[in-house]
């Protein structure tokens, strides 16, 4: 153990007195989160004006209409249709949604041909972004509440805490894919290169010429990204509580456990990236092509309603997605785009088929 | 390969007299044949030296004997163990020094001996005060390992490879792009360890080096031992005679030296005239005779013959190409 420990500080040593080191794991995540949180303010808070006209009028389009109103995210009005129709023009209002007439009647007859239906309007001429965010919270409203009136369940209350419990600020969605985004690359920049540097320069080498087992130097390596990857995520926790007020609803032991499971992730992509490069220039160039669709295509800076769908099978790809997702849901109650249990399942896959290549591929001279 | 008696004859031969032995090792890379069935023992105590050009094979050798490197085929006992079976345990007790060590870059000379003391388990070790004496790196203490110059990175990996006070200290070209005032300086540290009752194995391809520090010394071309020796047997055994060498500015031609009285072979190279002669003062009359009335014998030079000439007279190459 005091071998770990003496190998432990080692890594810790060359790494405070690498300033390079210090400014990309710690500084530039934080440059991120006071960037966005100074664009977007504190209060400038994801918000929709919607009108709900219910033609319908029967017990089941009242309920529906009572689900709307408890979208946080929607700040309803009371007006009549045609003034809706204007206001949507001019820009004052930002969705219509009509329920017609014979409503539940549909919804009883069953017919899936003919199913019933809710009718959107919004301004196409206006923000697609918006537009997209608007269509995916009606969409999840309506899942729901089909869900709830399934007839062979029994009529339950809509868990509109999935649909998003409060208003999100920009700075409420950046944080938890920062994380993400800092644990990805601590995985990617500060594992790949400084691990085929201690190869290049023959240090493992120098190393196995003492009696010195390797699973120490494994685990003593390990254990000091975990701590960096801990420190960086409760950094960015710390600036965007203290200085954006986020508010951070999870439990801080499922976080904790989320966080690792994620540095655990990307520290097993890097040896695996370490185990394929020979050379450092080949090893951050492969860092950095994977860093890049990551970055932008794993629902860090915007939700992945943005996207083309032609771009969906390579979201899934990424594992940076899941690990995102997870943050995001758990930190600061977002939408979830998959359940909890699919995102922990992705990456523990991930890490088992990264550990059990790197195991096979990893040269250590 | 050598069978199963010959492993047997191996480890009963290294009981007591040896620190290693090395029988018929093997080392291929794609078409290159690195070591080709080199043997060796090393005895307890002495300084043996591989001497060789480079690519020789010395090293992968030397590796394979540390235990770095597996053979292709061919058997290995370090201290009565078996390599590669009893790797770690022979780790414990022999010391390396690698041919290029970079470390730890932004760790000092102290903190990074100090790591080193954490690898050896259940040994009386040198302290790092020690080792920083022996290899005189006083004033480097606090330097950080990038900072050192390549002379003062050869001595922290020589200290490196004596933390665990090893049996055995294996030194590969471990005075390589060192000026010579640090050479000598490593050479008394080297001599130093050897009166403390060390067996080194070193490999080297500079011969003053070989001559001045190894008791016995083996020859190394292309993945071979062509001669193995103590320094001054190897010489006589080629050399009785003692060499004239000189610049050769009438371009006489080598045959017209080959005459002269006492010379028992000529060679040459650029213009320059090596004789070997068994009567000196017939020899050097001989040819002053022959000199005479022109400005001729220029950088004239008498010496005894060396591991230098040694290995010319095997190999038909000069060590250093």
């Amino acid at each position: 153990m005091s071998t770990i420990i003496s190998l432990y500080r080692a890594n810790v040593k060359e790494f405070i007195r690498d300033r390079a080191a210090l400014f990309w794991t710690f500084a530039f995540p934080i440059v991120f989160i006071v960037l966005f949180g100074l664009i977007y303010g504190g209060t400038n808070s994801v918000s929709y004006n919607v009108v709900v006209i219910d033609h319908d009028n029967t017990a089941i389009s009242k309920q529906l209409v009572g689900v709307f109103n408890k979208v946080s995210a929607f700040k309803i009005k009371n007006e009549s249709q045609s003034q809706a129709n204007s206001d949507l023009k001019n820009g004052q209002l930002d969705m219509l949604i009509v329920i017609p007439a014979g409503f539940s009647a549909q919804i009883n007859a069953k017919n899936p041909a003919n199913p019933a239906q809710v009718q959107m309007f919004y301004d196409g001429s206006g923000n697609q972004t918006n537009a997209q965010v608007e269509r995916q919270i009606v969409q999840e409203v309506l899942t729901g509440f089909n869900q709830s009136i399934a007839p062979y369940t029994p009529p339950v209350a809509l868990n509109i805490q999935t649909i998003s419990a409060k208003n999100l600020s920009t700075v409420d969605y950046l944080t938890p894919g920062i994380m993400a985004m800092a644990l990805m690359q601590l995985g990617l920049f500060a594992t790949v290169a400084p691990l085929v540097t201690l190869r290049q320069e023959q240090v493992l080498r120098r190393l196995g010429a003492t009696p010195l087992p390797r699973w120490q130097l494994l685990a003593s390596q390990i254990l000091f990204r975990l701590t960096i990857g801990l420190l960086q995520c409760g950094l960015i926790l710390w600036v965007s509580t203290t200085f954006f007020h986020v508010n951070i609803v999870g439990s801080p032991l499922l976080l904790l456990g989320l966080i690792l499971l994620g540095a655990v992730m990307f520290i097993s992509l890097g040896y695996l990236i370490a185990s394929l490069a020979r050379t450092v220039e080949a090893a951050n160039g492969i860092a950095t092509a994977l860093n890049f669709p990551m970055m932008f295509l794993s629902g860090i800076f915007f939700p992945l309603a943005f996207l083309p769908a032609f771009l969906t099978p390579i979201v899934r790809a990424l594992p940076l997605t899941y690990l995102a997702d997870a943050f995001q849901q758990v930190a600061v109650g977002s939408v979830p785009q998959f359940s909890l249990l699919t995102d922990v399942l992705v990456l523990v896959g991930w890490i088992v088929v990264c550990t059990a290549l790197s195991a096979r591929l990893f040269k250590w001279e | 390969m050598a069978t199963k008696s010959a492993a047997s004859n191996i480890s009963s031969a290294s009981g007591t007299s040896s620190a290693i032995v090395a029988e018929n090792l093997r080392k291929t890379y794609g078409s290159t044949k690195a070591v080709d069935g080199i043997s060796l023992e090393v005895r307890h105590g002495e300084i043996f030296g591989m001497l060789g050009p480079n690519g020789a094979g010395k090293s992968t050798t030397i590796e394979m004997i540390e235990g770095l490197r597996a053979p292709d085929s061919g058997h290995i006992v370090v201290l009565g163990l078996a390599q590669p079976r009893d790797a770690t345990a022979i780790k414990q007790r022999i010391g390396i020094q690698l041919q290029t060590t970079s470390l730890y870059p932004k760790l000092t000379v102290t903190e990074i001996l100090d790591l080193f003391h954490k690898f050896y388990k259940n040994r009386k070790m040198l302290t790092t005060e020690d080792l920083i004496r022996i290899v005189d790196l006083d004033e480097k203490r606090n330097t950080r390992s990038k900072d050192l110059s390549g002379g003062q990175k050869q001595r922290l990996s020589v200290a490196l490879a004596l933390v665990n006070d090893p049996d055995i200290v294996f030194l590969d070209e471990p005075t390589t792009g060192m000026d010579p005032q640090a050479r000598r300086q490593l050479w008394d540290v080297v001599l130093d360890l050897k009166s403390q009752g060390k067996t080194i194995l070193l490999t080297t391809h500079y011969m003053e080096e070989a001559e001045k520090l190894c008791d016995r010394v083996a020859i190394v071309d292309h993945g071979h031992i062509i001669e193995t020796g103590s320094p001054n047997e190897l010489i006589h055994r080629y050399f009785s005679d003692t060499a004239i060498e000189f610049q050769d500015s009438q371009h006489a031609g080598l045959d017209a030296y080959r005459q002269l009285a006492g010379v028992s072979s000529v060679s040459g190279e650029d213009g320059r005239v090596l004789l070997y002669s068994s009567d000196v003062p017939r020899t050097m009359a001989a040819l002053l005779e022959r000199e005479s009335g022109s400005n001729a014998l220029r950088d004239l030079n008498v010496r005894t013959a060396t591991l230098e000439d040694v290995f010319l007279k095997l190999t038909g190459r000069a060590l250093r190409d």
